[in-house]
C-alpha cells in the first residue's frame, strides 16, 4: 500500500529533532551537506543519514554536482496528512448538524 | 462551519499539535444525547449523515468492536475501531478508520457535558495516529514523544 508506507516513512522522517531543523532550514532555499553538517555540527556523514530518511519520505530531494550533494525540498508537502485532517473534521462537523436535527425531531419522545 | 442556529454554535480549534477540536452544543439534555450516541437504533439515525447506515458492530465496552457501514450513491463505506474507553454519561474514546484509507487512524475522544436547562455542550477531540503507532500506544499506554513531532507537522502543515 503505497499511502500506507509514505505515511510511516513521512512520520518517522519528522520524529527528529535535527530532521525538522533541516526541513526549516531546506524551506529557506537549498543547502549541501557540509552547509548543513556545519550547522548542526554532526559529520557530513552523520547529516546524510539524516537527509537519506527526509529523502525516502520524499520531503527531500538531493542532486550531486562534482562533489558537492545539495539538498532541497521534495514533492511530498504532507498533502495527505492534510486531507486526511480536514476530511475528518467535516465528516465530525456533518455529524454534529445531524445529530442537532435528530435530536430536535425526536424531543418529548422517550 | 454549516450551523446556522445560533443557540447551537459549533466552533472547530486545532489547539495543539496533530489534533483537532470541535465542540457543540445541543439543546437536549445529557440523557438524549448520550442515548443517541450508545443506543445503536437512535446512532443510525443520524451518524450517517442523512446517508442509509448499517451498524454491523456495536460492542459497546472496553476494547469493543465498532463496525458502521454508509451508503451514498451507490457506494458502501466501512468505518470501523474499538472502543477504549467508556465512562457512562461523560466521555467515550474509540479509535475510528475508514476503509478507503487503511493504516490511517484517527483516536477521538467525545465528552459530554450537561449545561443544565436541557442543554448539553459535546466536545470531539481527534488525534491522528498511524495504525504502527496505535499499535505502539496500546502497548504503553500513551502517546510519549509523538507530540513534538506533531508540533513540527503541525508547523509545516501551516505553510504548505
Amino acid at each position: 500500500m503505497v499511502q500506507y508506507s509514505s505515511l510511516d516513512a513521512t512520520f518517522a522522517a519528522l520524529s527528529d529533532p535535527t530532521r525538522r531543523g533541516i526541513l526549516q532550514d531546506l524551506r529557506a532555499g537549498p543547502a549541501s551537506i557540509s552547509d548543513l553538517a556545519a550547522r548542526y555540527r554532526m559529520t557530513p556523514t552523520g547529516i546524510t543519514k539524516h537527509v537519506r530518511l527526509l529523502e525516502e519520505a520524499g520531503l527531500v530531494v538531493t542532486e550531486k554536482k562534482g562533489r558537492v550533494r545539495h539538498c532541497r525540498l521534495g514533492i511530498n508537502r504532507l498533502e495527505h496528512e492534510a486531507d486526511w485532517i480536514r476530511d475528518h473534521q467535516q465528516m465530525i462537523e456533518g455529524r454534529m448538524d445531524r445529530l442537532a436535527e435528530f435530536l430536535d425531531r425526536t424531543k418529548g419522545t422517550p | 462551519m454549516t450551523t446556522t442556529n445560533p443557540s447551537a454554535p459549533l466552533t472547530v480549534t486545532t489547539p495543539h499539535e496533530r489534533e483537532i477540536r470541535v465542540e457543540r452544543v445541543f439543546d437536549a439534555d445529557r440523557d438524549r444525547v448520550w442515548a443517541a450516541y450508545t443506543d445503536p437504533e437512535l446512532l443510525a439515525r443520524w451518524w450517517g449523515r442523512g446517508n442509509r447506515l448499517d451498524v454491523e458492530r456495536f460492542e459497546f465496552e472496553r476494547g469493543g468492536h465498532w463496525r458502521f457501514v454508509e451508503h451514498s450513491d451507490g457506494e458502501a463505506h466501512g468505518f470501523e475501531g474499538r472502543f477504549r474507553e467508556i465512562t457512562p454519561k461523560d466521555r467515550i474514546v474509540q479509535s475510528f478508520e475508514w476503509d478507503g484509507m487503511p493504516a490511517y487512524v484517527a483516536i477521538d475522544t467525545a465528552t459530554f457535558e450537561d449545561l443544565g436547562d436541557d442543554r448539553t455542550r459535546v466536545v470531539t477531540v481527534s488525534q491522528f495516529h498511524t495504525s504502527e503507532e496505535r499499535d505502539g500506544m496500546l502497548n504503553s499506554g500513551m502517546a510519549e514523544g509523538l507530540g513534538q513531532s506533531y508540533a513540527a507537522l503541525d508547523a509545516l502543515l501551516a505553510r504548505t
